[in-house]
């Protein structure tokens, strides 16, 4: 009984991964690749979020800036030539992680709404850092010259690379997040969520794991944000901002924050309904697309969390749920 | 200008702008302390204060009925943001409430931008004109108003909540809604209506700084957050904002004038993490070592 | 109602405070003020090793309190608190429960995002090390520490006679369930000292017979016991000694049968007409 049930718990990942594998098979317009390529890369980020609005219960609304600093940091490095692209995405996983880390111990005392006001600063301070420092960054124009993501001399140039790249990515970053919220650590967060008091008084040191927590996903967001800049060959102080943030809150709420899963679904939604009200409206309102997406994302976010705020994933958990108690009732009126 | 002038102007900038972070923290205010939501869409209200203003002139209204119409329009907004938005939620939670706020927020600014275009816009002079001269610096009459609307708000609302009976019901709700359900105080309607007066509050700091500043589809952020900051390190009381968000202006004008205009707008953020943090450590007195 | 079989209060260890030398848990004039309030006020005694100690107060007197700042939830004002001649007083709640003393709540506080399984779980928390890598990237020594976690969180579920409701959330359980559920819980953390906080708190009769068989099994492991408690024919029958708190102050200490028929105790409980 032990064996099968170990098999199943493999299933969800390996129809994950075949599907990313042969999904190039079927579709071969590299415009809807380079879309899964970004839903992988923002599901990354999405997935964060969740992990620390869901599971943590940490307000955090930084997510975009580490996404940032991963693209800038490994962008810069890159354009100047400084380092291989390769060692550039660790060094700014590793910048990223310290500046969390340093960041992190302080602010993550701060009580629910408190953490989203000081994390929410972050965003725009940095933000801003980025116009300001032009001399590094490019300023409001962005960052040129960044040369494709080259790594033991193979060269990442075309979409599909980059879809794989990011695929992987994601997957290892969902593999990672879903063992630890399935763990000790998981558990111990989980519960701090419930109760700090009890949690606390079965040994559990919150601060500690907060912070790690919080250090994980900025790290994964810095990775998804490296790849994405040699994906663009470019970055721009705009992308990382208050557009994004509520894009990422949309993900996370959508698909559900209680499941590591929610949110990478949340994210293949929302990418893909971005594309197509983006050709839908690009007919209407050709020059702000991005602005009225937001109207109809904030429409969107709303009656989501008015009539399904567990998401979908929870929804289809309620159903499943239900479904089964349907199942044992007939069950056990057929069996008398 | 002499540098004693300079200092001088860039103090009465920043005590103009500073005015406005108070009203704007009063709003957050009004708000967080009746129901305890932090209401992301104040910003905005001050942003359509100004918009509906240059709309309603724009269709060729005069002045004080554009005013009259901009202002009654945010009551009307921030009212249905808390009925559409906010109240059907079955189970609200600080994040949920959080995140509808932002949604709302994003939608006003969208709706906005679709109707008005993105250009900053202008809108005249509130009342005539006048420059004075103060210690070599230059004062215009615009700005005597921002500052006398402050007092005027600041006086009326603390009048409103020590000696009228509604307002006395407001802070009752403020420190206990269910006492204060229990002795007959209709909370539903008092939240309703304090949506609507941070609203018209609002509206009304849009108004008097837009002439000043420009008004347009996006700055309802950026003075929403330092009106925010205003309120979190004020306490949330009323004195306490007034005077946080005159300070922030303050430093902020001064900041601004002699260091780096373009970093000005981190100032603001950065006195209020520094604050939050500054909070932490001194709360941390063995009440609770969790 | 007295449903155990054995006076518990039997065994030979029937006095306290003999010593810091052989004495569990050691509190020494603890107070602590709350705003205009306070809670406790000058509160010593001392609790030896293996002993059954309840104290019971009318509402409001400092019990939870005292609970709190035994476990590192408060720090007392002015005060000392020794567990086996360490002092305690400022240490942090998480490590409190590395030196092993353990808690429920009176309001439970489980964990409805987890089963019931995950619930003792996190009580077996400190006897597990390994951190985020390790979990995230399924080492074996991950793999083999949970499941001696599993294990171990399923011998406390067994204890208490829940082992097959594991799988169940803890919404789904009634009142007494979920209060041994707490108590799993704490045991998780293999506890030398357990503080139970009402346990009998709202219970029905059968329910409160379960509960004194899990005492029961406690005390037989040696498990040295503090239980707060408003249900008299419970602690008249599981204690050994009763210590009374009113208004944050210990009043009287002493057997069950001194306490119930001393009088401050009945003034206390009953108001000043008596």
């Amino acid at each position: 009984m032990k064996a099968s049930n170990k098999f199943q718990v493999y299933i969800p990942w390996m129809i994950l991964v075949a599907i990313v594998i042969f999904l190039p098979v079927i579709i071969s317009s590299s415009y809807m690749i380079s879309i899964m390529a970004f839903v992988a890369l923002y599901g990354v980020l999405a997935i964060g979020m969740g992990i620390l609005m869901g599971q943590a219960g940490l307000f955090s609304l930084v997510q975009p800036t580490w996404f940032g600093f991963g693209a800038y940091i490994a962008g810069i490095l890159a354009a100047r030539g400084l380092v291989p692209p390769g060692i550039g995405i660790i060094v700014s996983a590793v910048f990223v992680a310290l500046i969390a880390y340093i960041i992190g111990a302080p602010i993550l005392r701060l009580r629910g709404l408190y953490l989203a006001c000081a994390t929410f600063g972050i965003l725009i301070i940095a933000q801003i850092s980025f116009v300001q420092l032009g001399e590094l960054t490019g300023g409001h124009s962005g960052l040129l010259g960044i040369p494709p993501l080259t790594i033991g001399g193979f060269v990442f140039k075309s979409d599909l690379h980059y879809y794989f790249l990011s695929w992987a990515l994601c997957i290892c970053c969902l593999m990672f997040c879903s063992n630890v919220i399935n763990s000790r650590v998981g558990r111990a967060i989980r519960a701090s969520h419930d109760s700090e008091t009890a949690s606390s008084s079965l040994g559990v040191n919150i601060p500690k794991y907060r912070l790690q927590i919080f250090i994980l996903t900025s790290v994964m967001a810095s990775l998804a944000g490296s790849v994405f800049c040699f994906y663009l060959r470019f970055a721009a102080p705009s992308i990382f901002g208050f557009h994004l943030l509520v894009e990422l809150m949309l993900m996370a709420v959508i698909g559900g924050v209680g499941n590591v899963w929610g949110p990478l679904l949340g994210s293949f939604i929302i990418t893909w309904l971005q594309e197509i009200l983006r050709a839908y409206l690009g007919h209407f309102f050709p020059v702000m697309t991005g602005e009225v997406t937001a109207v109809f994302f904030g429409v969107f976010i709303i009656l989501v969390l008015i009539y399904m705020p567990r998401g979908l994933v929870g929804w289809v958990e309620q159903i499943f749920r239900l479904g089964r108690r349907i199942y044992e009732h007939i069950k056990s009126s057929v069996a008398q | 200008m002499t540098p004693f002038a300079e200092i001088i102007q860039y103090i009465i900038s920043g005590v103009t702008s500073g005015s406005i972070y108070a009203m704007v923290g009063v709003c957050w205010s009004i708000i967080f302390l009746v129901t305890g939501i932090m209401n992301f869409t104040t910003g905005e209200f001050v942003m359509l204060g100004g918009m509906l203003t240059w709309v309603f002139l724009g269709a060729g209204i005069g002045l004080a009925p554009a005013v009259i119409l901009a202002i009654a329009a945010t009551v009307a907004i921030g009212i249905i943001v808390e009925r559409l938005a906010l109240r059907p939620v079955r189970y609200p939670s600080e994040m949920t409430n959080m995140v509808i706020t932002i949604a709302a927020a994003s939608i006003i600014k969208g709706i906005i931008l679709i109707t008005c275009g993105s250009e900053t816009r202008v809108i005249q002079a509130l009342i005539p004109v006048k420059q004075i001269s103060i210690l070599g610096a230059i004062i215009t009459t615009q700005t005597i108003l921002v500052i006398g609307v402050l007092a005027v708000m600041a006086i009326g609302l603390s009048l409103f909540f020590n000696r009228t009976l509604f307002g006395k019901a407001l802070r009752a709700t403020a420190i206990n809604p269910k006492g204060a359900s229990l002795v007959g105080i209709r909370i539903n309607i008092l939240i309703v209506f304090c949506f609507g007066l941070a609203g018209g509050l609002g509206a009304i700091a849009g108004i008097v700084i837009a002439p000043i500043t420009f008004t347009g589809y996006n700055i309802g952020l950026m003075t929403g957050m330092k009106g925010l900051v205003a309120a979190i390190v004020g306490g949330w009381n009323m004195t306490g904002t007034v005077l946080a968000g005159l300070g922030l202006g303050l430093i902020e004008g001064l900041f601004g004038g002699f260091i780096s205009p373009g970093w000005k707008d981190a100032i603001a953020l950065l006195v209020m993490i520094l604050f939050l943090i500054y909070r932490t450590i001194s709360f941390s007195d063995g009440v609770n070592k969790v | 109602m007295n449903t155990s079989k054995v006076p518990l209060h039997n065994s030979k260890h029937h006095n306290i405070g003999l010593g810091r030398n052989s004495s569990l848990l050691d509190v020494d004039r603890v107070s602590k003020r709350f705003g205009g309030i306070q809670a406790l006020n000058d509160v010593t005694f001392s609790i030896e090793q293996g002993s059954i100690i309840s104290m019971i107060g009318p509402n409001g007197a400092g019990k939870s309190t005292f609970i709190n700042v035994v476990t590192g939830i408060y720090a007392p004002d002015i005060g000392q608190v020794c567990f086996q001649g360490q002092d305690i007083t400022r240490l942090p709640a998480h490590a409190i429960a590395y030196l092993g003393i353990g808690r429920t709540f009176q309001l439970e506080e489980l964990f409805p995002s987890l089963t019931v399984l995950e619930n003792a779980m996190v009580g077996c928390h400190t006897r597990s090390r390994c951190g985020m890598f390790s979990s995230g990237l399924r080492l074996p020594s991950a793999k083999t520490e949970e499941q001696r976690i599993r294990e171990e969180a399923m011998e406390n579920l067994t204890m208490i006679g829940l082992e097959h409701k594991a799988s169940d959330s803890i919404s789904s359980l009634p009142l007494g369930e979920r209060k041994l559920v707490g108590i799993a819980r704490a045991l998780g953390i293999q506890p030398k000292f357990l503080m139970l906080d009402e346990p009998a708190g709202g219970l029905a009769a059968h329910e409160i017979e379960k509960l004194v068989k899990v005492i029961d099994i406690l005390v037989n492991k040696g498990l040295t016991l503090f239980i707060v408690e408003h249900n008299m024919p419970f602690v008249m029958s599981v204690s050994q000694r009763v210590i009374v708190l009113d208004g944050g102050q210990k009043i009287v200490e002493g057997t069950p049968h001194e306490v119930k028929a001393n009088e401050r105790v009945i003034k206390a409980y009953l108001g000043e007409e008596v």
